[in-house]
């Protein structure tokens, strides 16, 4: 846990709408990340994650506030972060191995060094046998793992993951946890992760933003106390169900849940 | 075993879709001939199918042939001409507003004269070579061409914009490496449409002003009443075109595997051992 990766302050952010004018959709985010760490963004559909990400990517200019990257001001300026949007957006034409090694190819990067790198990883991601299929050959988890290899293969400090699994069934989504958690440790990742499930959330960060309907404020924060080292049995301890309690009243707008935080 | 039994299976049903047509033209051209004998129809009227194949025999190689060779040359010439044409103007129209704005209207309004009528003036321009019908088939073939471009340049998803632009991608890779693959299937369509274009519009060029081509043979032999010729020459056009669209056609299954390869790779996975994505997750961690 040692220096700040990301940290982002007085985030306004707002939408021009032909019937309603300016439409604010972000207003007074402030966001700090650590080296290493894992944090997710919990919402309301609809209350501005996305944007927030977009912001952070460089895709979209918030009216004011700032977004420094280990130091360096990133605002407007896309390629600094990993970023893998809500669809998986895998492109149809080109193989898996082609699909992941994207983010270096755009970037001019030798690219011998970096098939080979992915060749080797996508054993890690399940992915062995199918660097020459196309993406319809693959499941949706398949699809997802891809994907975010292809944003790892970008080797970038920070990687923003928005709703990853929110397409997936429930057994598949349980799976797709432990695995990413395993890779973001392995890896030594440094993730935001947007979701809009508690348990998703409580159950892979080192700490949980709930966020407020549009426009998007961060409602508190719930530090996750659970063990670095947790497997899927730490889901049935009271202390997990504590954090998620925890969530789910700030979710639900409960100011006596942020008392109790202080 | 099993798929290979299916891979038997949609080669059998492939055959089957070819006999259906084929029977089809069979049975029509059966009664073609039995109706020119019984209602007794002279030859210069229609011409019985074996007729026609005997004055293929005869003249095909000899006359028809060698004209079909010149309007191919300016078929070709006209449809790759019609190609750089839609190429330029297709990215154009995708990248200038004025150009959207100021010349596209007159391209659109260009397409509602008949080309056919220019064909003269063209002769009186260019002289009296293969030049102007070169002009005439790629005025023909380049609109629909550009149009499919467009539109399959515009068909893309701004999501996959934007993460190109995550990626800091230029704009050159933006279009070569996202639009071209998204477009590739609607240029190809533009493409085949230009094709059977190509070989229209350079045939009929050829009844104006020209002094050789299968065009100029068609007229001159109507103008002689030799129908049977004429339609020994329409036979061997129809083949000419289906050719070029079949040759357009072998290009785009070459160019776009992702689409055309879908039942190998069914294929392919069947024939690995049942992998589930979960029991690959499951794998122990080094
Ligand atoms: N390009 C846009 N133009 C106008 N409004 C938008 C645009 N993108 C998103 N919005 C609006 O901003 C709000 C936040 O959107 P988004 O960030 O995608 O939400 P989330 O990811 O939390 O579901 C929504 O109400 C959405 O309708
Ligand atoms: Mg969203």
């Amino acid at each position: 846990m040692d220096g700040v990766r990301l940290q982002i302050s007085g985030l306004h952010c707002g939408y021009m709408t032909p019937d309603r004018g300016l439409v604010p959709a972000v207003e007074g985010v402030d966001l700090a990340l650590n080296r290493n760490e894992f944090v997710s963004i919990i919402g309301p559909s609809g209350c501005g994650k996305s944007t927030l990400f977009n912001i952070i990517a460089g895709l979209l200019k918030p009216t004011s506030g700032e977004v420094a990257l280990d130091g360096k001001e990133i605002v407007g300026r896309p390629g600094h972060v990993a970023y893998m949007m809500q669809r998986d957006l895998l492109l149809p034409w080109r193989t898996i191995l082609d699909n992941v090694v994207l983010g270096p190819e755009l970037a001019g990067k030798p690219m011998e060094p970096v098939r080979n790198r992915a060749l080797a990883l996508l054993r890690r991601f399940g992915l062995e046998g199918y660097e020459n299929s196309y993406p319809t050959a693959l499941s949706g988890g398949m699809r997802q793992r891809a994907a975010l290899l292809r944003t790892i293969m970008c080797e970038r400090s920070v990687v923003l993951l928005d709703e990853p699994f929110g397409a997936l069934d429930a057994l598949t989504r349980a799976t797709m946890h432990e695995w990413l958690l395993g890779i973001q440790r392995e890896f030594q990742q440094t993730m935001i992760l947007i979701t809009h499930d508690p348990d998703e959330a409580v159950y892979l960060s080192d700490r949980v933003y709930v966020a407020t309907p549009r426009p998007m404020s961060f409602a508190g924060i719930v530090p996750i106390t659970l063990p670095y080292d947790r497997g899927r049995d730490v889901t049935m301890t009271p202390e997990f169900a504590d954090h998620k309690r925890q969530v789910l009243a700030l979710l639900r707008g409960d100011k006596g849940a942020t008392d109790a935080l202080h | 075993m099993n798929a290979q039994k299916t891979n038997h299976a949609s080669f059998l049903s492939r055959l089957g879709d070819a006999a259906l047509p084929l029977g089809i033209v069979v049975a029509l051209l059966a009664i073609w001939e039995a109706a020119v004998h019984l209602l007794q129809i002279q030859p210069f009227v229609l011409p019985a199918p074996t007729e026609i194949f005997k004055e293929l025999m005869i003249s095909g190689p000899t006359v028809i042939l060698p004209q079909l060779h010149v309007t191919m040359a300016e078929t070709m010439a006209g449809y790759l001409a019609a190609i750089v044409v839609a190429a330029v103007l297709s990215v154009l129209i995708l990248y200038s507003s004025a150009f959207r704005r100021g010349v596209l209207p007159l391209v659109v309004a260009s397409q509602t004269i008949p080309i056919i009528t220019m064909a003269p003036v063209l002769v009186i321009w260019f002289g009296y070579n293969s030049l102007p019908r070169i002009i005439i088939t790629a005025i023909v073939a380049f609109f629909p061409l550009t149009i499919a471009a467009v539109t399959g340049l515009k068909s893309l998803e701004p999501h996959f914009i934007d993460f190109f632009r995550s990626l800091n991608a230029t704009p050159a890779q933006i279009f070569f490496k996202l639009r071209l693959p998204v477009a590739l299937p609607s240029i190809f369509g533009g493409l085949k449409v230009a094709a059977t274009l190509a070989v229209i519009g350079a045939t009929i060029s050829e009844w104006v002003g020209a002094s050789q081509g299968i065009g100029y043979l068609i007229a001159q032999d109507t103008a002689l009443l030799n129908t049977t010729r004429v339609f020994a020459s329409l036979t061997v056009l129809g083949i000419a075109g289906m050719a070029l669209f079949g040759l357009v056609g072998l290009i785009e299954r070459l160019s776009m595997p992702w689409i055309y390869a879908r039942p190998t790779m069914a294929w392919l996975r069947a024939q690995r051992s049942p992998q589930s994505p979960a029991a690959a997750v499951a794998r122990p961690r080094q």
